[in-house]
């Protein structure tokens, strides 16, 4: 290839890169402005620009109630994922390798199924009879600790596949140290990264996640995107301050998790 | 009395054997090489003896102990894998600290075991360094440094060398026969590279099928292959049935013969007329592919000077060291 061609090429690139960049961009920007100015109706630019739809939202006792909750749902999802998914891979991949096939089919379930389909298998199930669940954040909390099982199985297997286990294992038994020890001190700490990706792609789906919050619990626990629902009704700005926030939040939190999950060596 | 003495060991997996009735016999000190094919039964024999197997049957005594019932925590034996086993997690001085640490060792114990053990396989210089940061040379050295620091009474290397170049194969081997001479440790070895086994090894232990089919010095295993399975693992014998044998040396003979390509000589009082078919340069040997008799030989010559090179489809002489010709089953 030429010289000539290769800049051409890296040219078309960078504008197709730019290109969707600004393409995804653009429905946010368009967002953050009306979140900002005063009213923006018949005029191709805003009237004016303020925060007080931001301040109006941070004051707003049920918005923080809202906020609150998913962030207390998906965290309890998350922590339960993250003490049953564990050990389960560990067993898994250390006694019965084969059973990672089983597995692999097992992930795909919540995915297989549409949420709304499953929501009402659920509603049907814990709806009434012995275990009443529906409405309650329990129900929430089982539901989303499936949805994050695909993410977290897949990024640890990965991890596993990655540091060799089986050798780990024998090398820390020759050196005296018991099974525990040897899945605390030596695997657990390799499976942080893998852990760490899955959890924070987790999080972000679940904050976001509207179907089975909306259809399984409503207003009677409600969450932030249901409050954005309920909120549909009211000023476009305000909600718009709401959609922004949400987004710089999980846009924060994911960089910070980032930037703390980084290797130190 | 031998210090590791294996006694009618047998391992299967369902139906299928992987080893029956393994007897041996290692004195302290020895360096001991299981030498065999891919799925002969020498790795899952080592792993047996380090007991991350378990066996269906036998006895392993170590120094007396039976070693059958007891953990591997509790064996006090070092092993080296093919693929590291490096903690990645771990800097290279808290890998080679780990077997201490699990032995709630001193920390100025410790400090100082370590360090002799990294001086002794010299990666004193990449003692804060992490696995991820080094050669695949230098992880294994590290890996040895690990097994040796909490003074085994048993070393296992299990094809430690399989991963590396040639060039860092050929150096670590050395080293690690270095150190095992100089701390005295008994040690097995397991390689499929016939190479490496004569090199390294005080005795070698060939197996075939799940069994030990020949055992000896390195020299008595090279020039005296009990069968042809021997003979083709150990070398590039020539190896002959009755009938061939019969025709190309020219008297009846009752069984298969194998005969070493460096045992036979192109000379030009030979009785054994023979055609250059091919030959190729192994550094200081020239391989010649030869048709005498109908029958097709390799013949090692040494590579002494290009003028002695004789070229593809030249008529030569051969002669056979009947010393050298070996009945074999």
């Amino acid at each position: 290839m030429s010289r000539a061609d290769t800049t051409a090429s890296i040219l078309y690139h960078r504008v197709v890169v730019w290109l969707l960049f600004l393409i995804l961009l653009l429905p946010l920007a368009g967002t953050l402005l009306y979140s900002l100015s005063t009213s923006w109706s018949a005029t191709i630019l805003p009237d004016g620009l303020t925060f007080k739809w931001y301040f109006e939202l941070w004051g707003e006792p049920r918005f923080l109630k809202a906020f609150g909750q998913s962030l207390l749902i998906c965290f309890s999802a998350l922590f339960l994922a993250s003490i049953l998914i564990l050990p389960l891979l560990f067993v898994v991949h250390y006694h019965f390798p084969r059973l990672d096939g089983l597995m692999n089919i097992l992930i795909l379930l919540p995915f297989a199924m549409p949420p709304v389909v499953s929501s009402v298998g659920l509603l049907q199930v814990y709806g009434s009879g012995p275990v009443q669940l529906v409405g309650t954040p329990w129900i929430l909390i089982g539901c989303y600790f499936t949805i994050a099982l695909p993410f977290m199985y897949r990024a640890i297997t990965n991890n596993l596949h990655a540091i060799n286990l089986p050798d780990l294992m024998d090398a820390a038994h020759l050196l005296g140290a018991s099974t525990w020890k040897a899945a605390f001190l030596v695997v657990l700490p390799n499976l942080r990264k893998g852990l760490m990706v899955s959890l924070f792609l987790s999080f972000s789906f679940l904050f976001g996640e509207f179907v089975f919050a909306n259809m399984l619990v409503g207003t009677r626990y409600e969450t932030l995107q249901v409050y954005l629902n309920n909120m549909r009704n009211s000023s476009g700005h305000f909600n718009s301050a709401l959609v922004i926030s949400y987004f710089f939040f999980v846009l924060i939190f994911t960089w910070a998790a980032n930037r703390l999950n980084k290797d130190k060596s | 009395m031998s210090y590791l003495s294996i006694k009618g060991l047998n391992k299967s997996y369902g139906s299928t054997q992987i080893f029956s009735d393994i007897n041996c016999e290692i004195g302290q000190g020895e360096f001991i090489t299981l030498l065999g094919p891919s799925g002969c039964g020498k790795s899952t024999l080592l792993r047996c003896i380090a007991g991350l197997t378990t066996v269906n049957g036998g006895q392993i005594l170590l120094d007396g102990e039976d070693l059958v019932p007891v953990t591997p925590q509790k064996r006090g034996i070092g092993m080296v894998f093919q693929s590291y086993a490096l903690f990645p997690n771990m800097s290279v001085e808290q890998n080679v600290a780990f077997g201490l640490r699990m032995q709630k060792a001193g920390k100025a114990q410790s400090q100082a075991r370590v360090k002799e053990a990294l001086q002794m396989v010299e990666l004193s210089d990449f003692a804060n360094r992490y696995p991820h940061q080094l050669s695949g040379g230098q992880c294994q050295r590290v890996a040895l440094a690990r097994s040796l620091v909490t003074r085994p009474r048993l070393l296992l290397l299990d094809e430690p060398l399989s991963a590396l170049d040639a060039r860092i194969r050929k150096h670590l081997r050395e080293q690690i026969r270095e150190i095992q001479q100089e701390l005295g440790l008994t040690t097995i070895f397991v390689t499929h590279d016939q190479e490496e086994a004569l090199v390294m090894s005080d005795r070698i232990f060939l197996m075939n099928a799940g069994r030990i089919v020949q055992s000896g010095k390195a020299e008595t295993l090279y020039t005296e292959p009990v069968d042809a399975f021997a003979a083709g693992f150990m070398g590039n014998y020539n190896l002959l049935d009755a009938e061939t044998a019969s025709r190309l040396l020219d008297r009846p003979i009752s069984t298969g013969v194998a005969i070493r390509p460096e045992a036979i000589a192109i000379t030009a009082d030979g009785e054994i007329e023979g055609l250059i078919r091919s030959h190729s340069l192994l550094g200081n040997v020239i391989r010649y592919r030869v048709e005498a008799r109908g029958v097709e030989l390799l013949v090692d010559v040494l590579n002494r000077n290009e003028s002695d090179l004789h070229d593809k489809g030249q008529r030569i002489v051969l002669s056979i060291d009947s010393q050298a010709v070996r009945e074999v089953a």
